[in-house]
């Protein structure tokens, strides 16, 4: 079939120890191979940089929250309008882009995967509909566990089997890729109005503590050797002082133990959390001892969830953080109750420069990348489209590369910003192979994707390949940022499974991406006693019956299973 | 001076999207350069010479230099004098939604009755309807969080409902009546009704309302503050909407 080789390639791949390296790669029905034959197709990168594919392990691209966010923000839409072309669809939408549009954004920039961070099993069908929709990149998502009363109520009669099976069946059901937990507990007390304050404050009427939903979830995901560890939202999220929470929230995890060569933690859009202080007058930055923890400890990683000015849409499973956002900020609000899994909440608002909270956001993320020494740990995201829009990514990349760019967008910001975070006295700078590390080898090794060939460009990868129009040996990025950006934006090409999706920045072809989703083995009678919890919660409280909520392989299209089981 | 004279070729059926006629996009141009900028004509793409008769006299360096004028009914024209600068827009009969729209300076005048959303979000300029003008003069479009920002909308006929939705500064005068809610979610700006209007200002957050005909009704939401004079005339001032923690006036007679 297909042969493909790009020659004179300045690689580098992290997972592999390619740093730099002049070589060829050669392709061959949309894997990397070592050779190919002469009549193959030719690319001359020239000594252009080459990198795999990039990887974005937690974004928010489909699904109810990210609709009634493009319905609540008609004047999004009218954000970056592009007209149909030969291989396209119009494209809409900045925060929120159309469902063509993310595919297609994301493939510029010379993306070919991305994740989906919060599926309740509820709504998987719809989030599934949608990321079948969504092309050229592959897909996953990650489904709510956190407030989920099946859950909890497992937690509460410690029985871990019947825990096991309960996430494998939603897996299954919601054709997931992990165990997400947002605010654990804290979506269920919004079902009254009310949030958990910490820790170890009950969530009511379960009597089961966030501590408890955190620490026996992420034993059942080791339990069923989960390729990802659990993925988490912390609680308190948005409040001043909520890093010692944050902290906390670490050593609950501190002694678990993964099968699998990674992290046992993941936590993500970590700048959320990173909040010292005790109001809003005197929030300030405490990313440094965020760090310091990650510099002494391996087990965790996390990411940053970088803040980038102008509009956002935030939009999370974390209800209750969501209504005060609403009221602090007079802005729109939208709130979603999910039934017996969670709760939800969308709001628009902008994040303004001048403001110092917004600064201090901003300092936060960066602080927290380049504070911690290994590069592996801090996953870059901007928590598309909370802390801003995805488009955004190649500006971060180069504030993370130059000082230069950094002290440049300084300038701009709130003075009170620098006496409360250390980001001016930060010099250190990104290269090219750390970049790459946090763009697309530390995601694909988070979610456990790489020996599914991803994020790497090993011999039996999948063909995910990104040419920038930018020669790393002749650039210098802390001064030449604006260069570096514009080649990050708009790719010279994308590879996707051996096919050229975008040359010069344009979309060539728009295949079809996968869909990953695990499928887990359980406990025999861990699953028996889930099944008849779970056929009494149906039949007393869902508004559907069970037939009617799993998603069916019809609705994935494309499927890349993984199957794992129970230790 | 650049006098240029657009006459339509037929009565549109289909909406005819014309941001492309702003004295900006004019300047300079001969008449077969102005024929060749194009409009849509619903999903079609059209150069203007297809749909109008243009006619130039003169020339000019610049957009403060131009006039346009159009002769004829362009009731279903939309979007002209989008985001212009500077010069003069003469229509000579009705005209469709979103005329003005985004305009930044110049002035629009409009002899007939102009549709829907007339200065939407305009941020500098004049726009003078003489005959009536429909829902929205002056409002952001769907979604926008400011509408008009600066910059004067005069109406001489009567304004449809929602007139100054979300605005955030200029002034909109309506010499004659208003529908119900005029400067809904205000948070700037001025707006004067001269006839008679219906639950002005709900949402209020700030600026200035000032009706001298009749209020049918006046949303609970307003603190009256007493008598206060407005140009020598006296009115009953209120102060709100203290729902949204609002400090906006209201001045009713």
């Amino acid at each position: 079939m297909s042969e493909m080789v790009i020659k004179n390639a300045t690689v580098y791949d992290p997972i592999n120890n390619i740093n730099g390296d002049m070589m060829d790669i050669a392709v061959k029905d949309g894997k990397i191979v070592d050779s190919v034959s002469g009549s193959a197709q030719t690319i001359d990168a020239g000594g252009r940089l080459v990198y795999p594919g990039g990887v974005d392990a937690h974004t928010h691209i489909a699904g109810s929250k990210v609709n009634v966010g493009r319905i609540m923000r008609p004047d999004d839409s009218r954000l970056n309008n592009k007209p149909r072309t030969k291989v396209t669809r119009p494209r809409t939408g900045y925060t929120v882009p159309n469902v063509y549009s993310m595919g297609y954004g994301y493939a510029e920039m010379g993306y070919t995967t991305a994740f989906e961070a919060a599926v309740p099993i509820l709504k998987a069908r719809h989030t599934h509909e949608e990321l079948e929709e969504i092309p050229i990149i592959d897909k996953g998502g990650l489904t709510l566990f956190g407030s989920n009363w099946m859950v909890m109520d497992a937690i509460r009669e410690n029985d871990l089997d019947r825990l096991a099976a309960y996430v494998a069946w939603g897996l299954l059901s919601s054709r997931g890729w992990g165990v997400k937990i947002v605010n654990p507990g804290g979506g269920e007390a919004w079902g009254f109005g009310k949030n958990v304050s910490g820790l170890d404050d009950p969530v009511p009427n379960f009597e089961v503590t966030p501590r408890q939903i955190v620490r026996q979830l992420a034993e059942a995901n080791e339990k069923l050797n989960l390729p990802h560890s659990i993925h988490l939202h912390c609680n308190n999220l948005g409040k001043p002082g909520n890093y010692e929470t944050t902290l906390a929230t670490f050593d609950v995890c501190k002694d678990i133990k993964s099968k699998r060569d990674r992290q046992s933690l993941h936590v993500t859009h970590v700048q959320f959390n990173a909040w010292g202080g005790n109001h809003w007058g005197d929030f300030e930055s405490k990313a440094e001892p965020i760090a310091d923890y990650l510099n002494k400890n391996d087990f965790l990683t996390i990411d940053m969830g970088q803040l980038v000015f102008g509009s956002a849409t935030t939009m999370t499973a974390d209800g209750p953080v969501q209504y005060a956002n609403a009221r602090l900020l007079k802005a729109r609000w939208s709130n979603g109750d999910v039934e017996l899994e969670d709760s939800s909440g969308v709001t628009p608002l902008e994040y303004h420069p001048q403001s110092y909270i917004h600064g201090i956001m901003w300092a936060i993320g960066l602080e927290l990348a380049l504070l911690t020494k290994d590069p592996w740990q801090v996953l870059m995201t901007t928590d598309h489209p909370n802390g801003g829009p995805y488009v955004n990514y190649p500006m971060v990349m180069t504030m993370l590369m130059s000082k230069k760019r950094r002290e440049e967008e300084m300038a701009k910001i709130a003075e009170k910003t620098f006496e409360r975070t250390s980001i001016a006295g930060i010099d250190k700078e990104l290269d090219w192979y750390d970049i790459a590390i946090k763009t697309r080898a530390t995601h694909a090794k988070v979610l456990g994707i790489v020996e599914h060939g991803k994020g790497h460009l090993g011999v039996g990868a999948d063909a995910d390949i990104a040419i920038y129009d930018i020669k790393p040996d002749e650039t210098d990025a802390t001064i030449e940022y604006n260069k570096v950006e514009a080649a990050f934006r708009y790719a010279a090409y994308t590879i996707k499974g051996g096919e050229i999706v975008v040359k010069d920045g344009e979309i060539t072809a728009t295949p079809k991406g996968k869909t990953f989703w695990v499928k887990s083995t359980a406990p025999a009678d861990g699953h028996e006693r889930m099944m008849e919890d779970l056929k009494m919660k149906f039949k007393k409280y869902y508004s559907v019956s069970m037939a009617n909520y799993m998603v069916q392989d019809e609705y994935v299209e494309h499927p890349y299973v993984v199957e794992t089981g129970y230790q | 001076m650049q006098t240029i004279t657009l006459v339509p070729k037929e009565q549109f059926k289909i909406s005819v999207e014309a941001e492309t006629i702003t004295p900006d996009n004019f300047a300079g141009k001969s008449a077969d350069e102005i024929g060749a900028l194009v409009a849509f004509e619903g999903n079609a793409p059209r150069p203007l010479s297809e749909l109008f008769d243009i006619k130039v006299n003169g020339s000019a360096d610049a957009a403060d230099d131009v006039k346009i004028e159009i002769n004829g009914n362009v009731n279903r024209v939309k979007r002209i004098g989008e985001a212009m600068t500077a010069g003069l827009i003469m229509i000579n009969g009705d005209v469709d939604m979103r005329c003005g729209a985004k305009m930044k300076g110049g002035t629009i005048t409009i002899k007939g009755n102009a549709d829907s959303w007339v200065g939407q979000e305009m941020t500098g300029g004049e726009i003078n309807v003489q005959g009536d003008a429909n829902y929205y003069v002056g409002a952001g479009y769907r979604g926008e969080a400011c509408g008009m920002r600066g910059g004067k909308i005069t109406v001489f006929g009567n304004a449809n409902d929602f007139v100054g939705e979300h605005m955030c500064g200029g002034e909109i005068v309506i010499k004659g009546n208003a529908g119900i809610m005029p400067g809904v979610s205000n948070k700037g700006g001025k707006i004067v009704i001269e006839g008679d209007t219906d639950m002005p200002g709900s949402e209020m957050t700030k600026g200035t309302i000032i009706v001298k005909g009749t209020v049918k009704d006046l949303m609970p939401v307003y603190q009256r503050e007493g008598i206060e004079a407005v140009d020598g005339v006296e009115f009953t001032k209120y102060v709100g909407d203290v729902v949204v923690d609002g400090t906006g006036e209201l001045f009713v007679k």
